[in-house]
């Protein structure tokens, strides 16, 4: 019931543009604060979900989103596979493509 | 330490279900409600000076259990739906002229029937505590999943569905500067001050729907229409209401809707009154107040950590921390007292407004401030 005595404990990989680098997600964390906790300058602002700084492509593979993400990505992002990494968790390893404003070693 | 961290957080859930036991009890007990409310008030006060940091262990990971902090803030949907159906059961015995007697329920001695003063008694306390649900609500808006409707469902027993968006994508975004309506500026009262945050709230909400069915393609009047849906979800009450007591129902429903909308405004006064951000620069520390003694922190499950939380949204309760930002130095229960007498509100909160212009405002801040100030002395000489 609500998810609250679920015991799998599956973490995940996502792959930053083009395998520049991965960020391991566990379960119940989501993208950006997985790669915030690895030291990772993901672009951000809110971390609710209310600003778009997160904003990501999914090139590959599944996400959970925490919240419907019209409310701030335009229906063409949408189309094109983005969504916001603080309200995201993974339900699969995952591609991902996301605009750094300083390069990431 | 593991359970006492995690029970200290269980002053509401208690409180709450004695107050709907004494509803039930009826008599005099129906005011117990308000009563524990006000012994809060003087707890609160008493204990202003003690401030606690957030426990942790060896390797800085919280005590806080959260499975179990769920459990307890979905388990509080319930007791306020129970709330208002023992409230709408006392409104139908009033209005039904039941005869005020003794009875039994499950070998619990009860007052069947109830006065006016006691039925006044009932509305208030299940009002206060109703109002309280706000610290659930809160916490769950930024928990998504399934926390989020059950925060929905909790404030649309207040007629206040709307939060639970208006709070995510409009308070967090745009607090401290005028786009938000729940941050009050310099020299507004708690009155006033809840009609147009609660009215402002509402409409960005209805915008925010407005804006997304349009994106889609979709008409606004659709089931996808959350701010609709949101007043669907306050249906029920009115129903229960009307049922009950008739217009004499539907005031009570208004008193309960219009005190706990009151609490809930009050906390967004409380927390950001007359801090300044400038539009499109981040928000940090200094944009909140902090209110952290003890009993606010346990009674409001750390609602009151405003710093930490307008910084890390997405951080559970119970992680929340001090981070040295501004601070009232006084608890909720105290500082609301104040809130009500705005001349006495606004001289204590003058010192603190004095220290946040000379030691946390940035330039273009203390420029904004100086502007509401000039706005302000121009009010008072014209009225
Ligand atoms: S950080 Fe603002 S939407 Fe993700």
């Amino acid at each position: 019931m609500f998810g609250l005595f679920t015991k799998k404990n599956k973490d995940f990989i996502a792959s930053v543009n083009e395998n520049s680098f991965e960020v391991k997600v566990i379960k119940g964390k989501t993208l950006l604060s997985s790669a915030l906790d690895q030291g990772i300058d993901w672009p951000h602002r809110c971390k609710v979900g209310s600003c778009g700084s997160c904003k990501c492509k999914i090139i590959s593979g599944k996400i959970k989103p925490q919240i419907d993400f019209a409310y701030v990505l335009d229906q063409e992002e949408l189309d094109a596979g983005y969504v916001l990494a603080c309200q995201s968790e993974l339900k699969s390893d995952i591609e991902v493509e996301v605009i750094f404003k300083n390069k990431q070693e | 330490m593991k359970l006492y961290v995690n029970l200290r957080y269980l002053i509401v859930p208690i409180s709450s279900l004695i107050t709907l036991f004494g509803i039930f009890l009826g008599g005099i007990y129906a005011w117990i409600g308000v009563i524990l409310f006000g012994i809060y008030t003087i707890i609160d006060t008493v204990t202003k000076d003690i401030h606690l940091r957030a426990e942790t262990d060896d390797d800085g990971n919280s005590f806080g259990i959260k499975q179990f902090q769920y459990l307890v803030m979905y388990f509080m949907l319930p007791v306020f739906i129970t709330l208002q159906l023992a409230l709408a059961w006392r409104i139908f015995q009033y209005v039904d002229s039941s005869i005020i007697e003794s009875a039994y329920f499950a070998g619990f001695a009860y007052e069947s029937g109830i006065n006016t003063t006691n039925l006044i008694g009932a509305s208030l306390s299940a009002a206060l505590w109703a109002g309280l649900g706000i610290i659930y609500g809160h916490e769950l808006s930024h928990n998504k999943k399934e926390g989020f409707l059950v925060s929905r469902l909790i404030m649309a027993l207040s007629g206040a569905s709307h939060f639970t968006y208006a709070h995510v994508y409009n308070h967090h975004l745009d607090l401290g500067h005028q786009d938000d309506p729940a941050t009050a500026p310099r020299g507004r009262n708690v009155y006033w001050h809840t009609w147009l945050s609660h009215i402002g709230q509402s409409k960005f909400s209805f915008d925010m729907e407005k804006k997304k069915l349009g994106k889609q393609n979709k008409s606004f009047l659709s089931f996808d229409n959350r701010w609709i849906l949101g007043y669907v979800y306050s249906l029920p009450s009115i129903i229960l209401f009307v049922w009950a007591g008739g217009l004499i129902g539907l005031l009570a429903l208004a008193a309960v809707w219009v005190i706990a909308n009151f609490l809930l405004e009050a906390l967004n006064f409380m927390g950001h009154y007359g801090l300044i951000r400038e539009e499109g620069k981040p928000v940090e520390h200094r944009h909140s107040w902090d209110n952290d003694s003890v009993f606010t922190s346990w009674f409001f499950i750390e609602i009151g950590r405003q710093c930490d939380h307008h910084v890390r949204g997405e951080t559970y309760f119970w992680e929340l921390d001090d981070v040295g930002g501004p601070n009232y130095g006084i608890g909720y229960f105290s500082l609301f007292v104040l809130t009500l007498v705005p001349p006495l509100f606004r001289s204590y909160v003058k010192k603190h407004l004095d220290n946040w212009d000379q030691n946390y405002a940035t330039d273009a801040e203390k420029v904004i401030a100086k502007q509401f100030e000039n706005k302000n002395l121009i009010a008072q000489v014209a009225s």
